[in-house]
């Protein structure tokens, strides 16, 4: 029996991602893991309408089909797509323009079914990408190639509406309602002109769908407080964007800015596709360039919008369809953000700064100390302890379920203190999906404990796994790393705020697996390509460097790694040789217990079964103290080194960025050069077409460089945070070192003392 | 590096032979002998053996004589094969001095030099050195130990080779045994071991009290065996794993300190300080360790073996013995060589009756030996580990205090 079943597990093994779960699905899984994560329905569909628009440019029909329910993915996908080709390599892109077309068509189709579904999530996403509109569709596009043409002319248009405040006051809420009234206002007639631009918001829209979609339904109904986490989450970059915008004034416009900055990076962590996530970074790189005011006020409308939203959609919606979409964007986000504001204003401030306290410090001075303050003040808390291992199920297809209880005065949480139920894969599933949301915006995702295919395998295959203690260590070991993970990961400010990781601890049911596992696992093939693919990309790229301070800390990063390695060789060493040491005093306790019952002396016979009992104490002591050096030094140690490897992932993020950026530079040049010619040739028909592309490169520069830029600061931001908490982690576990050392020798103190008069009265 | 190390050994024994020799000191002024320096020479080591003497026999109060390792063997087997001796525990032999563990590591440790730090290899090195000299002052207190035993001995002190031994000041030109020799003494030991089974299985003793010892010593013997073997490897575990791993632990700290930079560098240091200092105290609580617990335990591991062979020549004796009666009944009813026979087993009844007697002296003589020793080192290992724990303890409160105060 075993020997039939061995086959299947050692692959699952293999598979990080899917483990425990399902022996069937490896291949099918396989098949979906190269195109998309998200293993549901709609991926699939997904995959196939995205592969139409690559390849073939009139998709157009593809779509029309779908748009009331169907379209959201395929647009989704589509986008998404073309966006992670358009990351690594140029050809990927130009094909996604095609499809981008084609989008824009559908978007055309989309609108009206749009707000009646997700209304919300749709003027969620809108907002977005009317700050696009303004600078920046350009960048949406560039993540997109798809749909980054039309933005181009609808990029080229908005400027100069978004300069002209067209106040449409009724629509947007109080606060900054004239400014962002006219930046929707303007992004919503230039939509209406530009199908393109449209299209580019419907897929973000989309993107949100997917979301709630992809959630189980009891998300749907507590949309209202997903969104509210959203905003926290990205508080963070909206603070970003508003201090560098430097013209965020008050606290509210940055909240505002931060809140609207906060949406589209949510949506686009929420989506798969990095399109739709850099689309919507770019609006606040958009915001730096020159147009602060502009983009402060636009900042402000959407955070206004979301309030006012609800006014909004009626008010918008009969003008034009186009603007339609605008309106109704902002009027979902409206009433997420409406019901939620009395709570919702609370968890933003504490959310903001339990994050603000490292990663705003950095760039703005003022505010992140005050924010720090909060933060230090300990307003908010978020505990989570993982307890109860127990085996579920029999043989291979069992697997470990784990205990998540949290603890939490954070008011977006419904309850204080609860708990559900969670199986290791779920765990594994939570960290693909923060990855894929996050890693992109710049994020230190702590990663998760990794999968031990020996360890499980014996627990599954192991009838008592009480008996064996092997793998209860294994099982405490595993539970402790979680506890950590969960932990870690909860000390994020956006992490601990994103949809996925409160439904994780939160959602008293057990997580959508099916889908969730075949997504791992095709997530692990594709992770899998994808790490090929980018350790050629490491090796063959040699990124220079213009940023000192990146130098610097890569240098260190690199360091650090090496001797958090060497230093994690020693522990592991001190560990095992503790444990020699254990065993080795215990074999001499009972051979000095031997020894004392041959010995004849009555008085000497005596004094060696005290010196028997107190070798086997100190070997107690011994015992624990290896348990300290592994638990405390150890394990934290591994966890760093495992910490260090994420930071290294955000940094390779950034030098993709790069060579984006690079690339689009020499593919301006080109162009330019090809204008020089043609109008040398004096063909003016030619002249006009390479004035559109060299407008085009130009657009994607300046996007991509912000882009760039922005991944930079994220990363600056992020990296404060992390070596603050590095260093207060290693300070910690040090300290707790040192304390379990001292406590081991007090008790050595003792077991001597007690001895002492017994080898006195030996006579 | 070895040639280095003698210089420093031959002054460190210098310096620790007066702490050594106070212990070994009795009242007993008429016979002291002390090994007041050693020499490493490549493999041998040279003993300067030092006697202080009252007795007439000796031409002056005061010498000094320098004897190697096989020599002393050599000594050992003198008194081994005296039949005169044969109702005594001699003294066990010392060990050979063996440095090829000690010189195994270092060089494993000279290869090993590429891939770690400067620092952790001198630290390494530092230790290997003093585990080196360690080994060395136990070699030589072994040796001493030997001596002493002898010259205390009532008995023993009066031997005229031992006299040689201590007094003759030229080499004693003792070769090491040749093959012939050698496939001899291997022949006798297994006649001798089958002999000893042979008796131990047949041989009925005629006194309760033998025959208890006998068992007792058997048992004990391996069972101190076992300890012996149990405490070796745990000071060993505690010495070459845990405070070696600390030396690693230390460094790795420190370095990582410099990484860090200013944030952390300085809090690390008063880190990897306390690991480098609680490092050298695990050191010598294993060094102590095995210097009270092992050490004692070795020592009446070859003390209980050398009272086993008395017990072993006294039941030959015995065995002996009932030969020459049968003799003599044989020779009696046969009527034959009745007075040789007569003669004999006299002699025999002698011997044995001689021999229990001395025996039973020196079997108690043994026990309170035993009894005084362990209860020495016992009680020193207890102060010792009490010692050490309080100081480590310390060590990290202090630490642990300064690390607060940051």
């Amino acid at each position: 029996m075993a020997d039939s079943r061995e086959p299947p597990p050692l692959f699952n093994d293999d598979d990080d991602s899917r483990k425990d779960d399902d022996n069937d699905d490896l291949f099918t899984s396989a098949v979906q893991s190269p195109v998309s994560e998200l293993t549901t329905p709609e991926d699939q569909t997904k995959q196939e309408g995205a592969g139409d628009p690559l390849t073939s440019p009139p998709p157009a029909t593809s779509f029309p089909p779908d748009p009331s329910g169907g379209d959201r993915p395929d647009l989704f996908e589509s986008c998404e797509e073309p966006s992670v080709g358009g990351f690594s390599s140029v050809p990927l892109e130009q094909p996604a323009e095609g499809g981008g077309t084609q989008q824009v068509s559908t978007d055309a189709q989309d609108p009206p079914p749009t707000p009646p579904t997700t209304p919300s999530v749709g003027s969620l996403v809108e907002i977005p990408l009317i700050v696009d509109t303004d600078q920046d569709l350009q960048p949406s596009t560039s993540s997109s190639s798809s749909l980054t043409r039309p933005d181009f002319t609808l990029f080229d248009t908005t400027p100069d509406t978004s300069e002209t405040p067209v106040s449409s006051p009724d629509i947007l809420s109080p606060p900054t309602t004239s400014n962002t009234s006219t930046s929707t206002t303007t992004s919503a007639q230039e939509l209406s002109a530009s199908p393109p631009s449209s299209s580019a918001l419907l897929d973000l829209s989309m993107t949100l769908p997917q979301e709630l979609s992809s959630e189980p339904p009891a998300n749907l109904v507590d949309a209202s407080s997903v969104e509210p986490a959203v905003m926290s989450s990205f508080i963070t970059p909206a603070e970003e964007a508003s201090v560098l915008d430097a013209a965020a004034p008050t606290n509210d416009d940055d909240d505002d800015a931060a809140a609207a900055a906060a949406i589209p990076t949510n949506l686009a962590g929420e989506d798969p596709a990095l399109s739709s996530e850099e689309a919507l970074v770019t609006v606040y790189d958009s915001e730096t360039p020159e147009e602060v005011s502009l983009e402060d006020e636009t900042d402000d409308g959407e955070l206004f919008d979301p309030s006012s939203t609800p006014k909004l959609q009626l008010n918008q919606d009969p003008p034009l369809p186009a603007s339609n979409i605008l309106p109704p964007m902002g009027a979902p986000l409206t009433p997420p953000v409406a019901p939620i504001t009395p709570t919702a204003t609370p968890n933003l401030t504490p959310n903001v700064t339990p994050a603000a306290p490292t990663p705003v410090t950095p760039v703005a001075a003022a505010r992140p100390s005050a924010e720090q303050l909060e933060s230090e003040s300990g307003d908010e808390f978020i505990e989570i302890s993982i307890s109860d291992p127990q085996k579920i199920g029999d043989g291979m297809s069992s697997y470990m379920a784990y205990k998540v209880t949290t603890k939490t005065n954070i008011p977006y949480f419904r309850k204080k203190h609860w708990s559900v139920t969670r199986r290791f894969s779920d765990f594994l599933g939570l960290h693909g999906k923060l990855v894929e949301k996050h890693l992109h915006s710049g994020r230190i995702i702590p990663p998760a404990p990794e999968k031990s295919a020996i360890g499980t395998t014996k627990i599954k295959l192991g009838s008592d796994k009480s008996s064996d203690s092997s793998s209860t260590d294994f099982i405490e070991r595993r539970r402790a790393s979680l506890e950590r993970y969960m932990n870690r990961t909860a000390a994020h400010p956006t992490l601990r705020s994103d949809p996925d990781f409160r439904e994780f601890i939160e959602l008293d049911a057990e997580l959508p697996r099916a889908t969730q596992t075949s997504a791992l696992s095709s997530a692990g093939v594709l992770r899998l390509f994808n790490r090929v693919g980018e350790t050629v990309n490491k090796m063959t790229f040699k990124m220079d460097e213009s940023d000192q301070w990146f130098e610097e800390k890569t240098q260190q990063i690199e360091n650090l790694d090496a001797q958090l390695r060497k230093l994690h060789a020693a522990m592991e060493g001190l560990v095992a040789y503790r444990r020699e040491l254990a065993t080795s005093t215990a074999s001499f306790a009972k051979s000095a217990a031997v020894l004392s019952s041959v010995e004849e002396h009555s008085a000497l016979s005596r004094a060696l079964h005290q010196l028997a009992e107190s070798t086997e104490r100190t070997h107690t002591i011994h015992h624990a103290q290896a348990d300290a050096d592994f638990y405390h030094l150890s394990e934290t140690t591994k966890d760093y080194i495992h910490l260090i490897g994420a930071v290294k992932d955000v940094f390779h993020e950034r030098v993709k960025t790069f060579q984006t950026w690079q690339h689009s530079q020499t593919m301006l040049a080109k162009k330019r050069e090809a204008k020089a010619k043609a109008e040398l040739a004096g063909r003016m028909d030619k002249v006009q077409q390479a004035q559109d592309e060299v407008a085009e490169w130009e657009a994607k520069v300046e996007r991509s460089q912000e882009e760039f830029d922005r991944i930079s600061r994220a990363i600056k931001k992020e990296m404060e945070q992390f070596d603050i908490v590095r260093v207060k982690d290693f300070k910690d576990m040090l300290v707790k070192y040192l304390e379990a050392l001292m406590t081991s020798q007090q008790q050595i103190i003792k077991v001597w003392e007690t001895f002492l008069p017994e080898a006195r009265a030996i006579s | 590096m070895m040639d280095g190390m003698e210089e420093v050994l031959h002054s460190e024994t210098n310096g620790t032979k007066s702490g050594r020799s106070d212990t070994v000191d009795l009242n007993d002024s008429t016979l002291q002998v002390d090994i007041s320096d050693a020499l490493s020479e490549r493999e041998k080591v040279k003993f300067t053996v030092h006697t202080k003497t009252t007795l007439p026999d000796y031409n002056k109060p005061e010498f000094s004589v320098v004897r190697q390792h096989e020599e002393f063997i050599w000594l050992h087997d003198r008194f081994d094969e005296n039949e005169d001796y044969a109702g005594y525990i001699i003294p066990p032999p010392p060990p050979r001095p063996d440095f090829d563990a000690s010189r195994e590591k270092l060089q494993k440790l000279g290869e090993g030099e590429g891939s770690m730090t400067k620092e952790e290899f001198n630290k390494m090195k530092q230790e290997l050195e003093a585990e080196y000299l360690a080994t060395f002052k136990k070699t030589v207190a072994m040796h001493e130990v030997f001596l002493t035993r002898l010259a205390q001995h009532p008995i023993f002190r009066t031997d005229h080779n031992f006299k040689v031994f201590l007094e003759y000041e030229q080499d004693l030109s003792v070769r090491t045994k040749n093959k012939k020799e050698k496939v001899e003494g291997l022949f006798r030991s297994i006649n001798r071991s089958t002999d000893e089974i042979l008796l131990a299985a047949t041989q009925k003793d005629v006194d309760d009290y033998f025959e208890k010892e006998k068992g007792f010593l058997l048992e004990y013997h391996a069972a101190i065996k076992d300890s012996t073997l149990k405490a070796d490897k745990m000071t060993q575990a505690h010495k070459t794993g845990v405070a070696d791993s600390y030396i690693k632990l230390s460094t790795g700290l420190s370095q990582l300190g410099t990484i860090e930079g200013p944030r952390l560098e300085k809090f690390i240091n008063k880190v990897s300080d306390t690991f480098e200092k609680a490092r050298k105290v695990e050191g010598r609580v294993a060094s102590d360790e095995d210097l009270k617990l092992s050490d004692t335990l070795r020592y009446y591991v070859r003390d209980g073996s050398a009272a086993k062979d008395l017990l072993y020549r006294r039941l030959r004796c015995l065995a002996n013995y009932e030969q020459a009666n049968k003799n003599l009944d044989r020779a009696r009813a046969k009527n034959k060589d009745v007075h040789a026979a007569e003669l004999a087993q006299q002699n025999a009844c002698e011997r044995f009756e001689h021999m229990s007697a001395r025996a039973k002296e020196e079997l108690n003589s043994f026990k309170t030996r035993r009894v005084a020793a362990f209860k020495k080192n016992l009680i020193e290992l207890a102060e010792l580990e009490l010692k050490h724990a309080k100081a480590q303890a310390q060590l990290l409160k202090n630490c642990l205090q300064a690390l607060q105060e940051e």
